[in-house]
């Protein structure tokens, strides 16, 4: 293993040599710094990232489920409207999918999953979509992909605020106010939001009502940036968020149930630039709590509450003006329990060295990882990427990386069914990827293969669960993304389209995995003249097994449901945008989940605002 | 295509079955033509949580296997439910139970035909029977506690529902002669059982003794037997007496035996599972053998012999499988030999013969 770090090395510096370009000795902190989530720019290069802002967020409901469902290729099993949410990335589970908060990977410590119905988007200034395993970079569950939920501290840049409210079908109430301000040393925005919902829609053909659905969250976001000289930056993040929801009933006679969470993040983090080394040092203190009622009648529920700190240190250095090296080691220490879970306290500290380097159109960057705890045996972990332009239209990227997933405190320390003797689950990938590019159209397509070993699986059985090392699974497919723009005077076109097909097999019984879809589409068609804009977006999901038996009784159909809405922009700098949306247009009658009936038709109304 | 094969297959069911009744002329109130489903037995597929998961497989006397039979029949009708619990009869009607739904489905015991949904007073409902024209539904309510289990009584003129707190685990029931028994074990926990005079809605509870906790209860021939077991100590047959309710007997499961259930009566003997086995036992002998009448193989981590009967001079076994398709019930003859295999839903857990 020794050896193999230092061929990599020397690789590395070999490689270094041959590119002798002048080290450009200006730094600028703000290119280096701004963003709290560096990797997506630094070491995501042979990767895609999709990132989502602006107009996009003023036209999605404020889950991160209703944003990357019509927006990307991901996939999500929504047990009904505002429901649990679990998404799947290139056919894989919901906990391969890693959650980034402003680079700290927050998936519960409890199932290793985030519930991507409470995160509201309204208190982030972007969501990245980076596909592809990145456990170097983001820890465990990086293996389908992962979300990135991120805030940018900027300088010099005044008042910035803004208001946007949305009202609509079942008394759905989405609500978010930001406000920043920033000097040329200091810098400080905070974002409240609100979003709730009856949500007591009816289904469509049939007499009956989404019962005990009700919802709300509440979130409040602060960031501040401090600028101590040119080589010294402090900056400080904070998020809290608070929600409930009802478990909606498949039948009116069930028990009522609710659940609450209550999540905290906050982060420290010093920023230096000295010369060709940039150095970043973040502290980071995580709480999740949740309650579950198993009757909302009654005052009695079960609970898991977990703190993580995490101190980490990233030490880069510019090699050449093409060519950086990075060491990072992290510390994370959590401890949690819950009704079922004794008090239980892991430590897991890791390191890790990338590099990359542009070799005139060839560009190249390599990591690797190594993690070090008691609580079980992590694999080493790597990744290349490759990239080559061909001219100015075309770029190839061939990207291979090793990924895991490790146990989570349920999969270990679970009352009478916990296994403290599990492996974390490793994935092999490679992929490869195409891009194009040309003055009114880009078109990426990208193949990838996945092998993932020892995957963790909680037999559903009657009364007792135990988690085991057991399956195999091989997911490979396509994923494909095209984005055409026009305009002639002032008419613009755009039209964007995402495309997946996903094989996720499992290899001792060669089939599909549950609830992955083959085929998955997205469409958005934007038409713009002067300040008004109209638009349509629409959604395919093809069928997928409920069941691990492919008996036609357990299939889901698949859906086809499509949005339309209308914006007009007000005011001299067009600062004032009002909207209305309708949702599933064609009023379909669908299911996410089997038996979990989603709206029909319905209506809502927005206003932004922004001073 | 599918529903156009099943709908061929149901239509030469009923067919086959008028056709064979309209031979039989001592028949004369009809009632060898009650309907599709008059001779075989239903399994009852309890699901995964997903009603489309929960079924009712109808296994005819010929062999022929009905899948689904509720949603054949009833294609419009209210769901049954998930988890679906029991199954229990009386003359003309079957009530099947759903765990999750809180509810209990009416359904015509021989056509299967959807007659009404009862979803008032359950919550967690469990096992059920008819007794002097009304039903008794336990109910586990809270999970952690015993003490507010409680009967639902259901009329059956007009399927109005009154709840009875039975103050003690309420799970397996059965009834004969005005009187309700109730088994008040739980996964090891109670170690007694209650019996109600439905006239008088008293309550009596006969005390079965520290770590005798019931997982059966089945009455014949005015006596009423009782399987228990705990981790306490070892498995015993109680016989206890209607008319006085007193025990009368306890035959002791040999110490080799942990964790006995499923009692049955057939033929004069008990029969009763141990983990993938069946054993049995005359019930005029005063001791048991732990060797084994038949043990039939399976790969399942939780649904081992999930559900088990005796009828007919037949042995059924249902395995749980994976809880996550579509699993098997298995017949033997009397002597162990095995004589079917049948494809049946996910997690069938019981079965009720017609």
């Amino acid at each position: 293993m020794k050896k193999g770090i230092l061929f990599l090395l020397i690789v590395f510096f070999s490689l270094s040599v041959i590119a002798q370009t002048k080290l450009d000795s200006v730094q600028q902190l703000e290119e280096v710094v701004l963003k709290a989530d560096r990797y997506l720019k630094t070491f995501t290069n042979t990767q895609k990232v999709q990132t989502l802002k602006d107009t996009v967020f003023s036209r999605s409901a404020p889950s991160l489920t209703q944003l990357l469902n019509y927006n990307s290729t991901l996939y999500f099993k929504e047990n009904g409207l505002g429901m649990v949410s679990s998404p799947s990335f290139r056919g894989t589970t919901a906990q391969q999918t890693a959650v980034a908060w402003n680079g700290i990977n927050i998936n519960s410590q409890f199932n290793g999953q985030t519930d991507f119905n409470t995160i509201n988007i309204r208190n982030f200034d972007g969501v990245s979509i980076r596909s592809g395993g990145g456990s170097v970079l983001y820890g465990s569950g990086a293996i389908g992909g992962s979300i990135h939920l991120n805030n940018n501290i900027s300088f010099n840049e005044g008042f910035n605020n803004s208001v946007y409210a949305n009202y609509g079908s079942f008394n759905t109430l989405d609500v978010g106010v930001k406000s920043g301000f920033s000097s040329k040393q200091f810098s400080v925005d905070v974002a409240v939001s609100r979003s709730s919902s009856d949500n007591d829609y009816d289904y469509v053909d049939s007499d009956k009502t989404n019962l005990n659905g009700a919802f709300y969250n509440q979130s409040i976001s602060a960031n501040f940036g401090y600028k101590i000289n040119a080589k010294n930056i402090l900056k400080f993040y904070s998020y809290l968020y608070d929600g409930e929801r009802e478990f909606s009933f498949i039948f009116p006679s069930e028990t009522p149930t609710k659940y609450q969470d209550l999540n905290s993040r906050n982060m420290l983090e010093w920023n230096g630039v000295y010369g060709k080394f940039v150095s970043t040092l973040k502290l980071a203190y995580l709480t999740e709590n949740y309650k579950y009622f198993a009757n909302s009648n009654l005052d009695t529920y079960s609970f898991g509450k977990a703190k993580t700190l995490i101190g980490k240190y990233d030490l880069s250095y510019r090699v050449f003006k093409d060519a950086m090296l990075q060491g990072v080691v992290d510390i994370t220490n959590t401890s949690g329990e819950g009704s079922s879970i004794d008090n239980n306290k892991r430590t897991i500290s890791s390191f890790s060295l990338l590099y990359k380097q542009q070799v005139k159109s060839f560009f190249y960057e390599a990591t690797i990882r190594k993690e070090v705890t008691n609580n079980y045996d992590s694999p080493l972990l790597y990744s290349l990427g490759l990239q080559y332009k061909f001219g100015n239209h075309y770029t190839l990227n061939i990207n291979g990386s090793k990924n895991f997933r490790i146990p989570t405190y349920n999969d270990l320390y679970w009352e009478g069914s916990g296994n403290v003797n599990l492996k974390p689950e490793t994935s092999q990938q490679i992929e490869i990827g195409n891009q194009l590019d040309f003055k009114h159209l880009s078109f990426s397509a990208t193949g990838f293969y996945n092998n993932i070993k020892d995957m963790i699986r909680w037999l559903p059985t009657g009364s007792v669960w135990q988690p085991v090392n057991t399956d195999h699974v091989e997911t490979y497919g396509v994923e494909s993304k095209l984005d055409f723009k026009y305009h002639i005077k002032e008419h613009q076109f755009s039209l964007g389209s995402s495309y997946a097909y996903t094989i996720s097999k499992n290899k001792q019984t060669n089939q599909q995995l549950t609830y992955v879809p083959k085929h998955k589409v997205t469409g958005l068609f934007n038409y713009q003249y002067k300040r008004a804009a109209l638009y349509y977006e629409t959604l395919y999901v093809g069928e997928v097994l409920t069941l691990e038996d492919d008996d036609p009784k357990y299939i889901l159909d698949a859906y086809l449901v499509s949005n339309m809405g209308l914006s007009y922009a007000l005011g001299k700098q067009k600062q004032f945008t009002v909207g209305t949306q309708i949702k599933n247009l064609y009023n379909k009658n669908y299911q996410s989940v089997a038996s979990r009936y989603m709206p029909g038709i319905n209506y809502n109304f927005y206003l932004n605002f922004n001073f | 295509m599918k529903k156009q094969f099943k709908f061929l297959a149901y239509a030469l069911l009923v067919s086959v079955l008028i056709t064979s009744c309209s031979n039989d002329d001592n028949d004369d109130n009809g009632s060898s033509s009650l309907g599709a489903y008059d001779n075989g037995y239903f399994v009852l597929n309890e699901g995964n949580g997903n009603p489309a998961t929960a079924s009712v497989t109808f296994v005819g006397d010929e062999g022929i296997v009905v899948e689904d039979v509720f949603r054949l029949v009833n294609p419009t009708a209210d769901e049954v439910g998930s988890y679906l619990q029991d199954i229990f009869f009386d003359d003309t009607r079957a009530f099947i139970i759903s765990g999750s739904a809180n509810q209990v489905t009416v359904v015509d015991r021989y056509t299967f035909e959807y007659i009404a949904t009862i979803d008032s007073n359950f919550s967690a409902p469990r096992y059920g029977t008819v007794e002097n024209g009304k039903a008794y539904v336990t109910n586990s309510a809270d999970w952690s506690t015993g003490a507010d289990d409680f009967l639902t009584i259901i009329d059956l003129e007009d399927y109005s529902t009154t709840t009875l707190v039975v103050g003690d685990y309420a799970e397996k029931i059965t009834s004969d002669d005005d009187y309700v028994y109730i088994s008040n074990g739980y996964y090891g926990s109670g170690n007694a059982v209650t019996v109600l005079n439905t006239n008088t809605q008293t309550m009596t509870s006969i005390d079965l003794g520290t770590g005798n906790s019931p997982n059966s209860i089945l009455e014949e021939d005015d006596d009423l037997y009782v399987l228990s077991y705990d981790y306490a100590s070892n498995g015993k047959i109680f016989k206890i007496n209607t008319a006085t309710n007193a025990i009368e007997s306890t035959i002791d499961l040999p110490a080799s035996l942990v964790g006995a259930k499923n009692l049955k009566i057939e033929n004069e003997s008990f029969y009763f599972t141990v983990d993938a086995s069946v054993y049995s036992a005359s019930m005029s002998s005063t001791t048991i053998s732990d060797t084994a009448l038949l043990t039939y193989s399976s790969t399942s981590t939780y649904g081992v012999m999930y559900g088990f009967n005796v009828e007919d001079d037949k042995i059924f076994i249902s395995d749980g499988g994976d809880f996550n398709s579509n699993s098997n019930v298995y017949e033997y003859s009397l002597n162990g030999t095995l004589l079917n295999t049948i494809t049946v839903g996910v997690g069938p857990n019981s079965f009720h013969f017609n």
